[in-house]
């Protein structure tokens, strides 16, 4: 009993917590591209966190329940309907058997969540169920999802405890410009004060060329690096701003390559990559440096606020 | 001993530097950190990369925040020791050189003004040690340390070369596990899986590893072939 894939919209893949553990075999963690949204996909319908969801981006599109299910969408807006009539975002919402979901174009953001109360029947891979497309790896036979696959649902659930309470508040992400946090290093020596300086003075702008591996940046002026734009390559971590020769920043998403030979001028904090993984191609980037400390505070009171309504909803 | 460096690398990882070189001695001095925080575990620690000279550290803060996770770090560096009975171990890897397999072979001949056959010769005669694995899964970074090849890249990458092929520069050499775009030289093409999902470890070699460069005619290839496809081959491990 599960979800038979009428249409699977452009971009969708199924995503758990990420594959831990493989990075040293030159395994891409993978993992959900907005952390935030796919977390509360999860709060929202009362599975642990981690649980799988399809990760779907820039359009939804048309699944048949052939079972009843709780689910919860969140992240981009891609005006969801059940049956042809709108159901709300960011809510945990009942499905009978036979309904029709069906998601839209994205009218703000680029990526969506769906999460099914009691979680998907996928198998696991190297302890993951996060698919890495680019190695054939995980999810449903390591590729995005087509026409006419089936996933079925681990348990068959038609309402969870407080379900009438499962509501969040849903983000508005900006299409004109969007700031950034970036904590410095690893490789921040790589580049003259003056050069460091100009990178948070300066603004950038997102290329089309924005996937799951990472998504490149264009600014006016390039970045100058100290010496020839090489280093010995090391750990590539979510959210590292790696500066290649040309002077151009990339920053590292999901499925980036677990090493690299660029410098890497700083990493966007783990509480604003959600931002960049919902912003459109032409959408203006401005960094601005704050402390490792921040970093983890304010990703700590993420978590506890999380942990606090998680707490209340599944008492 | 050079000063080791913990590196931020965001929020939940930190890159800690043992050296600034590629070398044995300081690739090795990663492992035996690894090793180290393997045997006495930080509270909070979720993975660790080793690559050329520095071990990647992924943790959570929400257990452990970057200042205690340093100096928890920097205490196994001073107790870390010589991995115990870190002896060689040797990966055979048969590869058939030239032909329809290896399409640069004699390009790299006359790059070095010799023969097809000293080209195999220099890449088969020596171990190489296995730095890392990176850029996709199983992939090795691997070195020799005896009479290196003189040229580099090719001047213009391949947009795909097949998966299993056997590329070289200097002294420089690795497998391609998968298809992937590529700028190396290609000299032969080994018949086993370099990654393979449904083996139990899916990967042919791992960090720290060397491996040995076996010669193979068309015919010993497509035999060897045939057993990895059946799943009925395994590498020879000399120890």
């Amino acid at each position: 009993m599960g979800i038979q894939v009428i249409d699977p919209g452009i971009f969708t893949t199924v995503q758990d917590g990420g594959r831990t553990g493989y990075q040293q075999y030159g395994v891409t963690p993978s993992g959900p591209m907005d952390e935030r949204a796919f977390a509360q996909a999860n709060l929202l319908t009362g599975n642990p966190a981690g649980t799988e969801e399809l990760e779907m981006t820039f359009q939804g599109g048309r699944y048949c329940f052939d079972t009843d299910a709780v689910i919860a969408i969140t992240g981009a807006d891609m005006k969801p309907q059940l049956n042809g009539e709108p159901i709300p975002m960011y809510q945990a919402v009942s499905v009978e058997a036979g309904s029709e979901l069906v998601l839209g174009f994205a009218a703000n953001g680029c990526r969506a969540y769906l999460s099914v109360a009691g979680g998907m029947d996928i198998p696991l891979v190297m302890e993951s169920r996060s698919t890495l497309t680019g190695k054939h790896l995980g999810g449903i036979d390591g590729r995005k999802l087509e026409k006419g696959d089936r996933i079925e649902f681990t348990a068959t659930v038609s309402e969870v405890a407080n379900q009438e309470s499962r509501v969040l508040a849903q983000p508005e992400y900006s299409e004109k410009e969007i700031t950034l946090r970036v904590v410095a290093g690893p490789q921040d020596d790589g580049f003259s004060r003056e050069e460091f300086r100009k990178f948070f003075w300066y603004g950038a702008v997102i290329t089309n060329e924005a996937d799951r591996q990472g998504i490149r940046l264009k600014r006016e002026i390039p970045v100058k690096h100290v010496g020839d734009g090489n280093i010995i390559s090391d750990g590539i971590a979510f959210g590292s701003i790696q500066v290649p020769p040309n002077g151009q920043p990339i920053v590292m998403m999901a499925d980036r390559q677990t090493v690299g030979g660029y410098p890497k001028i700083g990493t966007v904090i783990t509480v604003d990559l959600p931002l960049l993984a919902q912003a459109k191609p032409g959408t203006q980037v401005r960094f601005i440096e704050v402390s490792i400390e921040l970093a983890q505070e304010l990703y700590l009171r993420e978590l506890s606020s999380r942990k606090e309504i998680e707490s209340q909803w599944n008492k | 001993m050079e000063d080791i460096r913990i590196l931020i690398s965001g929020d939940k990882a930190v890159s800690v530097q043992m050296g600034s070189e590629i070398s044995l001695e300081v690739n090795h001095r990663v492992l035996m950190l690894q090793a180290e925080l393997e045997k006495n575990p930080i509270e909070g620690v979720t993975e660790m990369l080793p690559t050329y000279a520095s071990l990647m550290v992924h943790y959570r803060p929400e257990v452990i925040r970057f200042r205690e996770l340093s100096e928890e770090i920097m205490k196994r560096t001073q107790t870390m020791k010589e991995i115990s009975g870190s002896k060689k171990r040797i990966v055979e890897v048969p590869i058939c050189y030239g032909g329809e397999f290896g399409p640069d072979l004699e390009y790299c001949a006359e790059l070095e003004h010799t023969t097809p056959e000293e080209i195999i010769r220099k890449h088969s005669q020596h171990d190489y040690y296995v730095y890392m694995l990176g850029f996709a899964p199983g992939h090795p970074y691997a070195a020799r340390f005896e009479e290196p090849f003189s040229f580099k890249r090719r001047e213009t990458a391949r947009v795909m070369i097949p998966a299993r092929s056997v590329v070289v520069q200097q002294n420089l050499s690795d497998l391609i596990p998968f298809d992937q775009p590529c700028g190396w030289n290609i000299i032969g093409q080994t018949p086993c899986e370099i990654c393979d999902y449904s083996r139990k470890d899916p990967f042919l070699v791992h960090a720290g590893e060397w491996t040995r460069y076996i010669p193979v005619t068309p015919e010993e290839f497509r035999k060897i072939r045939k057993q990895v496809e059946a799943g009925k081959w395994k590498p020879r491990i000399i120890e």
